[in-house]
């Protein structure tokens, strides 16, 4: 019994970790620029993409064309924010809603159109290998991509806490007003903060590619747990996106494990409705981080 | 979708324009009809084909086409069909977008805007009930591979050479004993419309097998993670495992049971798991998994010479539904040959009175096609197979296995 649940929590926390990498994305954008970025799905699909291409192509293994995926994105996420995003600022709240999900929408169908609707997947020599501790096992590829995705949201941390342009996204995030009166330009922050959103969505792809199948919806299954993260965990709060995707991982999994296959999501809302209940700001409390 | 509607569009009224400015308009639209120049040949018999070219199921659908249009080819080089003079068959394929709306319209136009002796389609049971329902009601007969037991209900014209989807499930139950002589077998299935039938047909049937059922659990399809539900499935202490599944779930529970460390024999069934994609998108994880199928390539001599030439053209193995359709081809021209007319309605009667045990029409397991009142061949089974070596090998019943069943 307590190695079924061990193995449930292991489980729950491994997944739980691309959850974050999502869900820290999508409460960055939202923390500093303001603005629900409902595409964020989508940049997971192109990292996986990528990974793909770069692994059939040219034999580049998932886990190393991080390094070429997430500058990719970070370009991205800052054209995005210059020519669509800035655009839209200022206005009420319908542009921009609409303007992501019409993102979202455009490359979704182009990719449908692009890739066909096939699965893609990668084998590489560790993708279906796990250790064995016991009765517990812990799978390889899920587990590179949680130590790394724990590395990728620590250097963010330390980003923010450090240095100057940490520090002025973290103060554009928590009064904009009062950041642009000490001189900070917000196009430089935003556009900086969408770029890091996105590589960290594109480094959620790569790391997914050596255990899951790429195909053009794969950013829907990923995003609508990214959000319930970014809602638990305080809207804006990187560190509660982070906590809160793990916990929602471990729900889950003990969801599917003791109360039934279907009803992992059933646990994960109840969750989120009973922190909402208590603490109607979620987690954190009202603090954006 | 609409673009390639409205592309489509643009193209006619461009051949229009053509037409009308050239000359020979008349001729040429003499030679685009379906009526030859030469007088001294027989008028070619129209035979309508509707499969998903495009959208979703686009690359099945090519593979399927490329089969049908084989088929063809062969009964022409075979001489056509004798009693018509020798006339040759002529394929006209309607490309259904794997879309119900797009089925019912194009079965409608593909029947109403050609001169046709009999259709075939649709690969999934969804399109092909609506075709059925429009091709009953233009009395036109329609022979499909699909395994829906709805398609043997209240139709005349509608015929089904091959096993149904409640022979499936018995077929799998049956195979569990292959693994083991106390078959404990863990369902697990998507909470879908799909999956909740298939599993609920295999829950029914068990006990009349004897096979017992130690887990059955519905699970939300397109999951993250496959760990959690592989989990109990170990915790079950099942030996065989049943999992009614699309595509992308089952990779990862297939993953999952390799990490786990999991000795279990695992069916996937029928559809998507017996189609070369699958092994792609799998790799050597695929090897001794088991599935059953209406079909398989390497059942007699004629479909290892038909799987032989498909391979040649499109480098994948003839699988399922492609060559099931290249024995519907057959089927066809046999009726054609015995009614001596491409009227629709001789051809009906003609395949109401097809019984055929030899020669390419005749491939189906147990070799041989009969059909009964409601379209349903009374000879017809499916046959257990098992992936062994990137190729789909048939391992049950005992009479038409081709290879020893892989103990994984």
């Amino acid at each position: 019994m307590l190695e079924i649940v061990a193995q449930a929590v292991i489980n729950g926390l491994l997944i739980g970790g691309i959850y974050a990498l999502v869900s820290i994305g999508v409460t960055l954008i939202f923390g500093v620029v303001k603005i629900v970025n409902f595409a964020q799905g989508e940049f997971v699909m192109i990292g996986m993409y990528i990974s793909f291409f770069l692994f059939t192509q040219l034999g580049i293994d998932p886990i190393i064309s991080l390094f070429v995926v997430m500058p990719i994105l970070f370009v991205a996420g800052v054209l995005i924010q210059h020519f669509l995003i800035r655009r839209v600022l200022g206005l009420n709240d319908m542009p921009q809603i609409f303007l992501t999900f019409a993102l979202s929408l455009l490359i979704l169908n182009l990719s449908l159109m692009l890739f066909t609707a096939n699965y893609r997947t990668v084998h590489t020599w560790y993708s279906d290998e796990a250790f064995h501790i016991g009765g517990l096992y812990i799978p390889y590829a899920k587990l590179i991509a949680f130590v790394l995705a724990m590395v990728l949201s620590g250097l963010l941390w330390v980003f923010l806490h450090t240095t100057d342009l940490g520090k002025a996204m973290r103060a554009a995030a928590q009064k904009p007003e009062v950041a642009m009166l000490m001189g900070i330009n917000p196009n430089r922050v935003f556009c900086v903060a969408l770029g890091i959103a996105l590589a960290l969505a594109g480094a959620a792809g790569s790391l997914l590619m050596p255990f899951y199948p790429a195909y053009p919806m794969v950013g829907q299954v990923f995003v609508l747990m990214a959000f319930v993260a970014v809602v638990l965990g305080t809207l804006g709060n990187v560190v509660g996106a982070l906590v809160a995707s793990l916990m929602m991982g471990i729900a889950e999994s003990l969801g599917i494990q003791f109360v039934g296959a279907d009803s992992g999501l059933i646990v994960v809302f109840l969750m989120l409705l009973l922190t909402l209940a208590v603490r109607p700001s979620g987690l954190a409390g009202g603090r954006a981080r | 979708m609409k673009q390639s509607q409205r592309r489509t569009k643009s193209k006619r009224q461009s051949r229009r324009e053509f037409l009308t400015r050239s000359i020979g308009g008349a001729v040429a639209a003499g030679a685009f009809s379906a009526f030859p120049l030469r007088g001294f040949a027989a008028d070619p018999v129209n035979i309508g084909g509707l499969y998903p070219v495009t959208g979703s199921m686009a690359q099945i659908g090519v593979g399927i086409v490329a089969a049908a249009k084989l088929a063809v080819e062969m009964v022409n080089e075979a001489g056509g069909i004798k009693s018509l003079g020798g006339a040759k068959m002529n394929l006209i394929i309607s490309d259904i977008q794997s879309d119900t709306t797009v089925t019912r319209t194009e079965t409608d136009r593909l029947i109403s805007s050609n001169k046709l002796s009999a259709i075939h389609g649709c690969f999934a049971s969804a399109f092909t009930l609506i075709a059925s329902e429009v091709a009953e009601r233009a009395k036109m007969p329609l022979l499909t591979g699909s395994s829906s037991d709805q398609l043997n209900k209240g139709r005349t014209y509608t015929f089904t050479p091959f096993a149904r989807a409640s022979q499936f499930a018995k077929a799998q139950l049956q195979m569990s004993k292959l693994v083991d002589d106390k078959p404990k077998v863990a369902v697990i299935f998507e909470n879908t419309a799909f999956g909740t039938s298939t599993s609920n047909g295999l829950k029914e049937l068990a006990p009349g097998e004897g096979v017992e059922i130690v887990m059955f659990e519905p699970y939300s399809a397109g999951f993250t993670d496959a760990g959690p539900l592989i989990n109990k499935v170990k915790a079950s202490g099942a030996n065989a495992l049943f999992s009614v599944s699309y595509l992308n779930d089952l990779i990862l529970i297939v993953r999952t049971v390799k990490q786990v460390g999991l000795n279990i024999a695992i069916n996937g069934g029928s559809g998507g798991f017996v189609i070369p994609d699958f092994y792609k998108n799998v790799g050597k994880l695929a090897e001794g998994l088991q599935g059953v199928a209406h079909w398989n390539h390497d059942m007699d001599a004629n479909a290892q010479k038909v799987n032989t030439e498909y391979r040649k053209r499109t480098g994948e193995f003839l699988f399922e539904y492609a060559g099931g359709l290249v024995a519907q081809t057959f089927m066809i021209a046999d009726a054609l040959e015995r009614a001596g007319s491409a009227g629709p309605q001789k051809v009906r009667d003609a395949l109401a009175t097809l019984d055929v045990s030899s020669g390419y029409a005749s491939m189906a397991p147990g070799g041989r096609v009969k059909f009964g009142p409601d379209g349903k061949n009374v000879y017809g089974y499916p046959v257990g197979v098992q992936w062994q070596n990137g190729d789909l090998a048939s391992v049950f019943p005992k009479a038409d296995a081709r290879a020893p069943l892989l103990k994984t």
